[in-house]
């Protein structure tokens, strides 16, 4: 019975991660812009392997696998936290056209 | 006995560091027996290297990053709902603008909050100029500036000394 409750759990965990994947995925095509298509990427992906992470730590057999979930969806969090900021700062960068006054980002 | 206030703070820091590799060593290989042995060389080494990349500069209290840790999953999940209901919808509600703001921050600092503010609803960070933030909004009528002077307020109590919150 609890076995019945934690797999149904993991199921509708999974699932809501991947709504937030394809949420993603459609920001990625639909939205007019680098910039806004960044924020569709790293926030909805962010959350889609949250709760993919969530929903298969239910599962999982020992502590071990669960903070090793954990570790991947901090990891990736940080990795799309700075690949979205280097994205943006160079799309920015390459709008610009690399004007003189412009090329000071991130160096004071 | 002997050892300036600094140092002592230093060789803390850097066994903090150690016992924090170990447990993902540990974690990483499952608690077996063989991987234990291998983990006596590389926990060292990856401490080394850690340090070298990132000296130990202050401490970031870990109880005080976990205290934070349920309102940031609760925001980011406010934000990863907010884009994913902006892709969804069929006239697709953006105002895309541009702000910037002067941020106190050092240089780490002003990069963990442009992470961060990536993860926040309609944020995102696209470096920085002359000390000042340069963000990317999704939605230019919705209060970001609030946003951020909250979420640099966290990052800001996280380094600060003890005592001071």
């Amino acid at each position: 019975m609890l076995e019945l409750a934690t797999d149904a759990l993991t199921v509708a965990l999974t699932a809501a991660g991947l709504v937030f994947f394809l949420a993603g995925t459609v920001g990625l095509i639909r939205f007019p812009d680098t910039f806004s298509r960044l924020h569709a990427l790293t926030k909805a992906d962010n959350l889609g392997l949250g709760f993919i992470v969530l929903g298969l730590a239910l599962q999982a057999e020992s502590w071990h696998a669960v903070f090793k979930l954990g570790l991947i969806w901090a990891l990736a969090l940080v990795a799309a936290g700075t690949a979205a900021q280097l994205v943006a700062r160079t799309a920015l960068r390459a709008d610009e056209g690399g004007r003189p006054t412009r090329q000071a980002e991130g160096r004071e | 006995m002997g050892r300036t206030p600094r140092q002592h703070d230093r060789a803390r820091g850097a066994v903090k560091r150690g016992l924090l590799l170990a447990f993902v060593w540990v974690v990483l290989t499952a608690g077996a027996r063989d991987g234990l042995i291998l983990g006596l060389a590389v926990v060292p080494a990856a401490t080394w290297l850690s340090l070298h990349l990132l000296p130990y500069g202050g401490a970031v209290r870990l109880w005080r990053l976990a205290a934070l840790l349920p309102g940031f999953l609760a925001r980011s999940l406010v934000g990863g709902l907010d884009v994913a209901w902006r892709a969804f919808h069929p006239r697709m509600p953006l105002a895309p603008g541009w702000m910037e703001r002067a941020s106190r921050l050092p240089d780490g600092g002003r990069v963990a909050l442009g992470g961060e503010l990536s993860l926040m609803p309609g944020t995102l960070a696209a470096g920085s100029r002359g000390g000042r933030i340069i963000l990317h909004v999704l939605d230019t009528t919705q209060d970001n500036a609030a946003t951020i002077t909250r979420e640099e307020a966290r990052l800001a109590a996280l380094a600060a000394p003890e005592g001071r919150s």
